[in-house]
């Protein structure tokens, strides 16, 4: 992998949702969002993230955006701490770092026309354009997703739900950021529109030079879209590389159970395919399982992993971390 | 995710136009609004032609006639005159005390809604409001300050908030937790931006509404404060015809001094509670037959 020069950092990062209880609110416990995350994104780089519902991907993205606040740990873009910005250097950031929303059914002001969508970024951050080359440049956005920029007078539920995620990804851009952060972009579309929406994500990132951080639970489109991924379970990452090592020679149990359960459309080999099929549900995370996370439902579970918790390290292909004692494709001699 | 189904209607910003021919489609609104129409009229341009009833005449008493169409009172005054001008007076407190109503209970409603921390306050010293026994409490401020027209709308209007800022703060959080919310917070607008720009349009039907409803409910409790007495000595309103009758001792005999103002104020809160169901349900997309 070639060097990249490092747009965003993310160190440690964790969020902990309190859990109070009773008519004095006292504080029983925490639900674990993020227990530790640490990543960096390069520039032009796509790091995808994935996971099962409540592994705590939309708590990243949204603190990584600074929707939310961490409990500790930080987040910092070209060296500018995401949560301790204010004034011009945090209006700086919400130029340089945005978010492209889930759902784009309510993501988008109903009672707004796009016209309203668009030119609203320029009327936050005035000193960005000058009113009267706004207009041209709402045109050029709408223009830059593939939207016909004579639809500007109207309102979001006159378009379809492929182009309502375009009005998002132009409200996104329209202040020209360096990463963007898409929650789950395509999650809330079909199919045949997911992959209008990715490719147009990947020619908006060849021609502006951004950054995505890229989350999704859908293995297929990570692999498509990725230059590296993430794969997190409950709250932690368990294993982080590049997508070929991580899609072709997963390190992690739960990397390859969840691989292993991917639908494959030929029917050719399905019967002699080897799955690991987990059973159970994630554990709860007020209360996750002590030692590595993973090890209630993993085959692999020895007694080493309900006492020490494995940290993320170089695994069986040099480029990707694994957060294993007993990392597949190499033998069990390594935990220690 | 599923993607929620949305009547396409749901969203459409209607003209003015279109939604007023809507409002008045059905006879209820049509009515509401012209029985409203009335009464504004009445209150506006209706002393122009009638003199203020003032001293004494002749005819003591009168019944309903074709000369005295609402019959005279114990001092020969026109009862019809006394409701003409009482009009003016209480739909002008009615309005003016709803309006200082709407713009505190909105306020707080967003803040609460809007401001986490300030909720808690909010919800205590609503909820501690609406606790209170207004009545009561009215007459005691009222007594205090001495009645006037101007102390009536602002002891009214300063006591009818609590219900306002209920409906608003629980719509407001609807709003607020809306996903376009955060997509407006990340892009860096302000909070005074955002409940000025997202959450206080979406909350505007209601707020018509309860205007609507406000002021029904305003114009009661000016009737009743002025038939206790609290009312303004020197100006007409409905609740002090009734005081009148009832202090000269003919409630019982001159039926027409208090039927026809609490007729005036029975038609006028049924006719803004009316309006304000019917505008409701007027733009309500999911009603197919509004």
């Amino acid at each position: 992998m070639a060097e990249r020069e490092t747009v965003l950092e993310v160190d440690s990062l964790v969020r902990y949702f309190p859990i109070r209880t009773g008519l004095l609110q006292r504080h029983s416990g925490d639900v674990r969002a993020l227990d530790g995350v640490s990543f960096t994104l390069g520039r032009g780089e796509t790091l995808g993230i994935v996971g099962e519902s409540g592994c705590g991907k939309s708590t990243l993205a949204r603190t990584v955006v600074g929707l939310d606040k961490p409990t500790s740990g930080s987040v910092r873009y070209r060296g500018t701490d995401v949560h301790r910005a204010s004034g011009s250097a945090l209006r700086k950031l919400r130029r340089r770092v945005q978010i492209v929303l889930q759902d784009p059914y309510t993501s988008l002001n109903p009672r707004k026309t796009v016209r309203d969508l668009l030119t609203e970024p320029f009327e936050i951050h005035r000193d960005v354009l000058p009113g009267p080359k706004r207009l041209p440049r709402v045109k050029e956005l709408m223009d830059l997703v593939g939207l016909n920029p004579d639809h500007l007078d109207r309102y979001p539920f006159q378009f379809s739900g492929g182009q309502r995620q375009r009005i998002g990804i132009a409200r996104a851009l329209a202040l020209e950021p360096e990463v963007v952060v898409c929650d789950e972009p395509v999650s809330a579309l079909d199919v045949s529109v997911q992959a209008q929406v990715v490719n147009l994500l990947r020619r908006l990132q060849r021609e502006l030079g951004l950054s995505y951080l890229f989350i999704a639970h859908d293995l297929s489109v990570v692999r498509h879209i990725s230059d590296r991924v993430a794969v997190m379970y409950l709250g932690k990452a368990v294993e982080l590389g590049d997508r070929r090592d991580v899609y072709d020679r997963p390190g992690h149990p739960y990397t390859r159970a969840l691989l292993e359960a991917v639908p494959i459309p030929e029917p050719d080999g399905r019967d002699t395919r080897r799955r690991t099929l987990l059973s159970g549900d994630p554990p709860s995370p007020v209360d996750p399982p002590s030692g590595c996370r993973f090890r209630t439902r993993c085959p692999k579970a020895q007694s080493l992993c309900a006492e020490t918790e494995p940290l993320l390290r170089i695994g069986s292909a040099p480029a990707s971390e694994v957060a294993c004692h007993f990392p597949e494709g190499i033998p069990s001699s390594r935990g220690t | 995710m599923s993607a929620p189904t949305e009547t396409p209607a749901a969203a459409v910003k209607p003209s003015p136009m279109s939604s007023l021919k809507r409002f008045v489609a059905k006879p209820s609104g049509a009515l509401s609004l012209a029985a409203l129409v009335v009464f504004a009229l009445t209150g506006l341009i209706g002393p122009l032609f009638v003199d203020k009833p003032g001293g004494l005449g002749t005819d003591i008493l009168q019944p309903p006639s074709a000369e005295h169409w609402f019959g005279t009172d114990d001092l020969g005054q026109d009862v019809l005159a006394q409701v003409i001008w009482g009009t003016r007076i209480s739909l002008t407190v009615g309005v003016a005390a709803s309006a200082i109503a709407i713009v505190i209970g909105t306020a707080l409603g967003l803040l609460g809604a809007y401001v986490k921390r300030a909720d808690t306050w909010v919800t205590m010293v609503t909820d501690l409001m609406l606790s209170l026994p207004l009545l009561p409490l009215m007459i005691i401020v009222t007594a205090m300050v001495g009645p006037s027209v101007t102390t009536l709308t602002f002891v009214i209007g300063l006591f009818s908030w609590p219900e306002v800022t209920r409906l608003i703060r629980s719509n407001g959080m609807v709003v607020v937790a809306m996903p376009y919310i955060d997509g407006a917070r990340a892009l860096g607008a302000t909070g005074w931006r955002i409940v000025t720009r997202d959450v206080l349009p979406a909350v505007v039907p209601l707020i018509v509404v309860s205007v609507l409803l406000t002021a029904a409910k305003a114009v009661i409790s000016e009737a009743g404060l002025s038939f206790l007495g609290l009312g303004d000595p020197d100006s007409w309103s409905w609740g002090r015809i009734m005081l009148n009758a009832q202090r000269s001792g003919v409630i019982s005999t001159a039926w027409w001094q208090t039927l026809f103002p609490s007729l005036a104020i029975l038609l006028l809160v049924l006719s803004a509670t009316v309006a304000g169901v019917r505008f409701n349900d007027s733009r309500d997309p999911r009603l197919k037959d509004r």
